[in-house]
Formats: structure tokens, sequence, C-alpha cells
């Protein structure tokens, strides 16, 4: 086991280091000057020379590349050109706010995909299936925007139950961090719920047309232990697949739903970059969006084993 | 080389507050107001609370050229003399100046009693020391010194300034934003000034968050105490957030309102919107290096064929005033000058004198997501009925300066935020040479009139000149002027001593909320 982790842990490395080199390849052959975004329309020529010898930004492509990618190896992944603050620093920074929106918006999913789900295949065609099958159209189909400025308009405006938005730390008032969280975390998660609702029903619907549910039925075992063990533990390997895949996208960002709620989240952070083509920022945060997604591979796969003792990488390390 | 008004930053900033997402906020609920750094409650009407729809890239003032950074800045540095709303210069760092009889030597006698919020004593090694900086390191602003020549501080209260050519617009190089702001001689090595703030301003500044920034009053401050404890900036680039923050008390003032809600909020109770006009303008350049629009006739045939009054209700939903020249009426260098009515036949006529063929194309190179996009859209649907047909290019604002700068456009749409001295909206922008003429104008009596008008000393004499400059400047169409657009912003009933600005500069050293 500890040896497959290993390996691919190492294949996780090469992945890396192929995506510094594309993200560093493409950011400097989209077009827009960093130098000339960062001055503005009114200086000159010569702070515009000055500024970009200071930026490092006239070496060649290569030197630049090796620079970076040699800090980034220390830990270090440079100074952001915009804001003259440590790449690092203002990743860190935006974490917290990042990891509690995702978490809370799977938790939101889960919550919604597991029952609707299981149920709806339990009785498919019944009404309940129908309103399983209509929502989750609904949920993927309504616009994450609308949504979330909905809840602003009905929740904090009218009602006036919640903040509008913005953004608490868990220490510094845990209450305030859990009201500030509900809106964009239901509206983050009503969209990977109805993604997940369809998964959860078609695996539950498969597991339960499997010969050991006929026959666990038919020794007379309650329907409820069929279903917790042999139904739904067997259908949360696809499960744990496409909701390790949200869970990666959530944690790289969830662009939308963090400019409604004015949430200082990971995906904010990666877009201005973009916007001033503040290389260095956009460089660390799409490295960091690699490994986040890499590890949580790792994890969804080392769980597959632990789910079902028929999956065993031991073979596979042979 | 060119010097300016509120300049650089402002402009930017013009794009940027469209497309700069950002973030939100540190602590509160609605009922308890705002919540300090350290999570403890303080008092409602201790704290202001201000939602501001852009996010600050950085808080060095001399390095930085984002509003929203400006925004904040306001309210933490000084400089040595401070526009007041009607943009004539007031002594802020500087009690009083003199010029001598040949417009060379400028001298600023400077406050005794100002301390930085590093508790160090303020005096003319600062200014040395922060002007240089800027000269020194080439710095965005380098360019308003281009005719200085020294600096000099005869004693720690005297600042003399030598310049090489009479520089009347010199108050607004030095003080016409926080850009030049004065910061303690040595700040550069001692502090990150990218987020450590060391002025003499009302408040001191926290550290800045991913979501806002909190700045604390400067009890030493040199006009007094300011009147909250706090002020909070949050970062709410969604308006509907930022709106019903503002309804539901958890903000206290906002300018995150799209023009299509102002009529709307005006009528809402508890809510207070101020509109009023800015000396920031919009307008459309041609690019004069490239067919058929280094013709006269041509140009001219677009400024006849758009409707200006069209553009303005479409874009602003009327906050904003139709204009032909830069600076608004009201304003000192106001210049009534309107040639050009929508006359779709007189722009015909001359596209036809000009040669130009029904269908000519004409690319609008607008940045994406600001109200430049509506007008553009405006413009298409003007120029269609005189035989022009519009393609409206929207760039994200890097690509968008990329190409202004290499002059790979037919036309472009832009704004110049702050203008407050003459010098800063004419002279980079029509001057042959000038450094934003990307248009690409060239007359040699503008150019004179502008030589004259950048070193004539009497007030009114210069006003002539520019007068004429501009008169130039519009029949040439070098800009196409459109619009001078109004500042909206709104706060909450109860409010007091805060006052809009026509350059926008945003400052709440007097403001109280009441209970």
């Amino acid at each position: 086991m500890s040896g497959y982790v290993l390996r691919r842990l190492l294949q996780s490395l090469v992945v890396l280091i192929g995506v510094s080199i594309l993200v560093f390849a493409i950011i400097h052959l989209v077009p827009g000057d960093p130098i000339r975004q960062a001055l503005g329309t009114r200086a000159t020529e010569a702070a515009y020379q000055a500024l970009r010898a200071r930026s490092g930004l006239d070496d060649p492509l290569l030197v630049q590349y090796f620079n970076w990618i040699g800090s980034a190896l220390t830990g270090d992944l440079g100074v952001s050109f915009r804001s003259g603050r440590p790449v690092t620093a203002l990743i860190l920074e935006r974490i917290p706010a990042t990891l509690s929106l995702a978490v809370a918006a799977i938790v939101v999913a889960l919550l919604i995909a597991v029952p609707l789900g299981t149920i709806s295949a339990l009785k498919p065609r019944s009404p309940v299936d129908w309103f399983a099958t209509v929502s989750s159209q609904a949920g993927l189909s309504i616009p994450d925007f609308w949504m979330g400025i909905m809840f602003i308009l009905i929740f904090a405006g009218t009602l006036g139950w919640l903040p509008s938005g913005g953004y608490v730390g868990l220490t510094e008032d845990p209450v305030e961090w859990a009201r500030h969280l509900v809106m964009p975390a239901v509206t983050a998660g009503v969209a990977s719920g109805s993604i997940l609702t369809r998964f959860v029903r078609s695996s539950v619907l498969e597991a339960l047309g499997q010969d050991y549910v006929r026959t666990a039925r038919a020794k007379g075992m309650r329907a409820r232990d069929v279903l917790t063990w042999h139904v739904l533990r067997n259908a949360l390997v696809p499960l744990v697949t496409v909701g390790g895949v949200q869970l990666a996208y959530l944690l790289s960002g969830v662009v939308i739903v963090e400019i409604v709620f004015a949430w200082p989240g990971l995906g904010q952070m990666a877009l201005q970059a973009v916007e001033a083509r503040d290389y260095s920022l956009l460089q660390g945060a799409v490295l960091l969006f690699a490994v986040i997604f890499l590890l949580v591979n790792l994890v969804v796969d080392l769980l597959y084993a632990k789910l079902d003792p028929r999956i065993s990488y031991q073979g596979a390390a042979r | 080389m060119a010097a300016a008004a509120l300049g650089t930053a402002l402009v930017l900033a013009a794009c940027d507050t469209g497309e700069d997402v950002d973030v939100d906020q540190d602590g509160s609920g609605a009922e308890n107001g705002a919540t300090d750094e350290d999570g403890d409650a303080a008092p409602v009407q201790g704290t202001f609370v201000a939602a501001i729809s852009g996010e600050p890239d950085q808080f060095d003032p001399h390095v930085t050229s984002a509003y929203a950074s400006f925004q904040v800045l306001e309210n933490v540095y000084d400089t040595l003399v401070v526009p007041d709303d009607e943009g004539e210069f007031q002594p802020s760092l500087a009690t009083e100046w003199t010029t001598s009889d040949d417009g060379l030597t400028w001298t600023f006698t400077l406050r005794d009693d100002v301390v930085f919020h590093d508790g160090s004593e303020f005096d003319a090694d600062d200014v040395l020391y922060s002007f240089n900086r800027i000269i020194d390191e080439e710095l965005a602003n380098a360019y308003r010194f281009a005719s200085v020549d020294e600096i000099t501080a005869p004693d720690a209260q005297t600042v003399e300034i030598t310049l090489t050519e009479p520089t009347p617009a010199l108050l607004d190089n030095v003080g016409g934003f926080k850009g030049m702001a004065i910061i303690p001689e040595g700040a550069a090595d001692e502090y990150d000034l990218a987020t450590e703030g060391a002025g003499t301003g009302p408040f001191a500044m926290g550290s800045p968050g991913a979501s806002g920034i909190s700045l604390t009053a400067f009890e030493d401050h040199w006009g007094g105490p300011p009147s909250v404890d706090q002020v909070e900036f949050r970062y709410i680039s969604e308006a509907t957030t930022a709106l019903t923050s503002l309804r539901t008390g958890e903000v206290h003032w906002t300018d995150n309102i799209p023009p299509q809600d102002i009529e709307s909020l005006q009528s809402e109770d508890g809510i207070e919107v101020g509109v009023s006009p800015s000396v920031d303008y919009w307008y459309l350049a041609l690019n004069q290096d490239v067919e058929p629009w280094d013709q006269l006739e041509a140009r001219q045939a677009v400024a006849y064929g758009i409707n200006r009054e069209q553009i303005v209700d479409v874009t602003q939903f009327g906050a904003a005033t139709v204009n032909q020249t830069a600076i608004p009426e009201d304003n000192f260098w106001y210049h009534d000058y309107a040639p050009f009515d929508h006359d779709p036949d007189q722009a015909r006529d001359l596209l036809d004198s000009a040669g130009v063929e029904e269908g000519q194309s004409l690319g609008i190179m607008v940045v994406q997501d600001t109200e430049g996009v509506q007008a553009a859209q405006v413009m298409e649907a003007n120029l269609a009925d005189i035989g022009i047909s519009v393609q409206i290019e929207q760039e994200p604002s890097s690509t968008w300066l990329d190409r202004q700068a290499e002059g790979e456009f037919d036309a472009f749409m832009w704004s110049w935020l702050g203008n407050l001295d003459p010098f800063g909206f004419y002279h980079a922008q029509h001057y042959s040479e000038g450094g934003f003429n990307a248009q690409g104008y060239n007359n040699p009596e503008v150019d004179d009139l502008l030589e004259q008008a950048a070193s004539e000393t009497g007030q009114d004499a210069r006003k002539a000149l520019y007068d004429q400059a501009a008169e130039m400047i519009v029949d040439d169409v070098s800009y196409l002027y459109l619009y001078n657009p109004d500042v909206v912003q709104a706060w909450a009933e109860g409010v007091e001593g805060y006052e809009i600005r026509p350059d926008r500069a945003i400052n709440f050293e007097n403001v109280t909320v009441a209970e």
C-alpha cells in the first residue's frame, strides 16, 4: 500500500512539473502587458522601463522559469506583481475561506444527493423519483449568480436572517462564521448536489439489481439492512469518485459564488490575477489547483480500497 | 513630459471598477454592526463601514494606480496641498506657499505640529525623501516632476522647489491626489509600504485582509482626531450584495450603485443617494494614422453622426451630462463650446466629401465590462445610419492598453478621471509629442497654445489659452468628448459629515453615524 502511495506521489510530481511548464508558457503567451496594467496610462516610457527592469520580465523566459520553479521548490512562489506581497501569503490568507466554503458546500451537496438519490432509486417512476429528477435538473439549470442574488434579497434583505455577504474567520467568531457561510454554501452546494443526486440514483439502482442483493433478500435480511450493507456500500464507490471531483472543483474556487457573496476565496484571487496579468500569483494559484486535484484523486483511489475490499493495491504494486 | 491631475490611477480605475472583481469583509452581523480586527464588537457609532466596489491592489501610495487603493489611502496619507470640492488647492501639510517673480521657485512653508502614525515628527526632510523617491525610482508619478530641477530644504519647515520652466500646474502635480503622499524619511526601507501604512492622515492603516481593511482613528492627527474610531472598508463587487448590506445596516456607505438603480434607491426610506457632477469625462478617439480617419471630414462625420443624449440615457440612465469639451459647467476651466449637433445628413455629406464609401468599417476598442461597451453599442446604431459599420472590440484592460500603446486600433473609448488642472487633461493627450496622444493628433497651433499655457502664470490668461486650444481640439476631433458622468454614492440615513467630491476622493474624517 505505501509503495503504491509513493509511486502515485512520484507520478504526481511529474504531472506537476508538466503543469508548471504549461502554465508558465500559456501565461506568457497570453497578450497583455502586466507592466502597462500596473502603471496605468499616464506613466512615462522611463517609468515603464524602470518597472519592467525591476520586475525581471526582461530576462529570457527560460531563466524566468527556472528562477520561479527553483524558489517554488523551497515553498517560495514569488511576489505578486500587483500587490507587492508574497504569493504564498496571499494564497494562505484565502485558504480558510475557500476550505470553509468547499467543505460546507460538499456537505450540503451530500445532504441533498444521498437521501434524494436513494429514495428515487428505491421507488423508480414514483412521484418522489419524478420530484428528484425535476429538482436536480432545476438545480443544474438555475444559474448560481441568480440563485445567490435571490437568497441575498430574501434571507438578508427581506427577512434579515442572514448577513448579505462577507466572511468571518472560524476562530474569530464561530457563530458569525456559520451565519456568513450558509447562503454561499447552499448556493454552491445545490449545483454539486444536483449532479451527485443522479449518480447516487443510478449507482443505487445498479446495486439493487445485483445478485448479492437478491440473495440477501432471499435469505430474509431486513430491507433496511440490505440497503445499508449491500446496496449503499457498493453504491459508494462511484459516489466517492464524482464527489471527489466536485470537492476538488469547489476547492479551486467557485468564482461566481465568491463574487456574489463577497467571499474572499481562491477563485476570485485567480480571476484577478488573470485580469492583472499577475504572472507569479496566477502561476502559484494554478499550481495549487493542480496539487488539490492530484491529492483529491489520490485520496479517492485510496478510499476505494477501504470501501470495497475487492479493490487492492497490493497486487498492483507487484 | 506630461504632468497631470488625478491621473494615471484613476483612469485605469475607470475600467477597474467594472471588472476588478472582488471580495469582502471581515466580520459583523447586521445588528451588532462591525467587528474589529480582533473580533471584538465595536459600538456601531464608533465604526464607519464602507463597501467599495473595487479591490485595492496594494497600499504603497507612490506605486499603486488603482482607484480602490486611493479610496483607502485618501484617509491615511496627506499631501502638501489638497484640492477642495471646487478643485482649488488649500493648505494641508503646507500652510502657505509663494512663487518667485520668474515663476521658477516655489517655496512651501510646512506645518510644525505634524506627527506620523509611527510617532516620528514631520519636517522638510520627509518631503524631500518622498518626492525624491518618486523621481529617483522613476515611479508611476515621476512625470509630475518633469519640470522640477531641484527640491531643497532651507530649514526644517521650508521646502523649495526649483523649476526649469514656470509650472502653474505645480500644486496639482504635488497635491492633486494621494499618489503624492508624504511618507516619513526612510519609510520605504523601514516598512513594507505595500501592506503597511506610514502616513500623517486622520486614520492609521490596519493590516490588509482579503476581504477588507480597517483604519483606526489617529488621535494625534494635526487636524484633530477624526469623528469615528474606525473606518472599515469592505470589498463588495456585486451591487445587489452591497445595496442589500446598506439596506440592512451592515454597511453605512457604498459606491457600488448601478445607474439603473439610482431612481428606485432615491425613493427608498433609510437611504440617501448622492448624485453629483464629476470632473471625469468619457470620450472617443479616432486613430489619425489610419485611413480614412486621418481625414478631418471623416472624423467630423463621426462627431455629427453620434447622438450623445442617447448615449447618456442608455449607459448612465441620465446620471451624466453631455459635453463636447472636457470639463463640466460650474468648473473654472469650463468652456462653452458645442459645434456638433446630432446631424446624420451633415455627417453623410462630410463622408462623401472625404470619399468614404458606404459600409466603411470602424472598430471601436473598449475595455470589457465597462460602461464604454454600452456607449459603443449606441454609437454602432448611430453610425449605421450614416453608413459606417461599427465593430465593437471588447478587450481586457491589459490587452486594451497594449493595443492602445502600439496604435493597433481604429478608435477607442476611454475616460479620464479626477481632472483638476487643464495641464493634466490636455498636454499628454493632445500635444503632438504627448505621452498619451495615442490617436496621433498633430496640430502645431495647438502645440504652441499648450506650450504657452503650461508656463503662463496668470490664471485668466491661462484659461484663455486653454479655451483656444480646446476649440481646436474639438474642431479637429482629436478627442470626441461625450459626457461627464455623475459621482453616485449612497449612504444610510443618519450619516453626517460626508461630502461627495467631484474628483471622487473619499474622505471619512468628519463622518458621523447617528444611533
